[in-house]
């Protein structure tokens, strides 16, 4: 299973912090992001950052994940 | 002594931070500090409470990068950063940073930069609670 986080503005839109995405092989984040936007239209239009496995996602590069990857899909952020 | 980053529930004590920082080396000459705190109003409302969500294993890779990052790029002696998170109070401290060199210049540009560099980067979201609801705080330039 792909491990999928939300927080802050996020989390508020999609109603959820965590959803579970079922692996397959070749799978990439930008597969996760194209299943669940449609679904949560609102909340990913606030995303402006995405992070596998803790490390933030800098280009549009396809890079098949790992069973048990993390991804989270974030706005901007607001700390500080 | 505690970690130089740190994100934690409970308030800091800047006396204790800067005690640390300046146990790490008698060379320093110069320590800028950076204290955010939460203000009881914003955008003509009155703010209660402030709330703070995190991607916290990122959040803290992150403050820890960028604490190695300043400490280079300024020839840093030391520096230190503490975020709190959960929910605070107006006029409760948020977020601490010090930065410690041989001369103030680089103390006083690594503090700036470090806060800078914490909004953009740091997976942190702030929440402001007002008698009206609450909102979640869209970033600054």
């Amino acid at each position: 299973m792909i491990k999928v986080l939300f927080f802050g503005p996020v989390a508020d839109r999609v109603g959820l912090r965590q959803i579970e995405v079922p692996f397959r092989d070749g799978l990439c984040w930008q597969d996760v992001r194209d299943v669940l936007q449609p679904q949560y239209p609102e909340a990913f239009a606030l995303v402006s950052v995405t992070a596998v496995n803790g490390e933030r996602v800098r280009d549009e590069g396809r890079m098949p994940l790992a069973d048990g990857a993390e991804i989270v899909f974030m706005s901007r952020f607001s700390g500080g | 002594m505690s970690d130089a980053v740190r994100l934690q529930l409970e308030d800091f004590s800047q006396d204790e931070e800067v005690c640390a920082l300046r146990a790490s080396s008698q060379r320093m000459g110069g320590i800028a500090t950076f204290l955010g705190c939460a203000r009881d109003f914003s955008e003509g409302r009155d703010v209660c409470e402030i709330g703070f969500d995190a991607y916290r294993p990122m959040a803290l890779a992150e403050l820890q990068k960028l604490r190695a990052e300043a400490i280079e790029r300024f020839a840093l002696l030391d520096a230190r950063i503490v975020h709190r998170l959960g929910t605070v109070r107006a006029g409760d401290n948020i977020v601490f940073i010090a930065a410690g060199a041989e001369h103030r210049a680089p103390a006083l540009e690594a503090c700036r930069w470090m806060i800078d560099e914490l909004k953009e980067r740091v997976p942190i979201w702030k929440k402001e609670i007002t008698p009206t609801g609450e909102s979640w705080v869209t970033p600054h330039p």
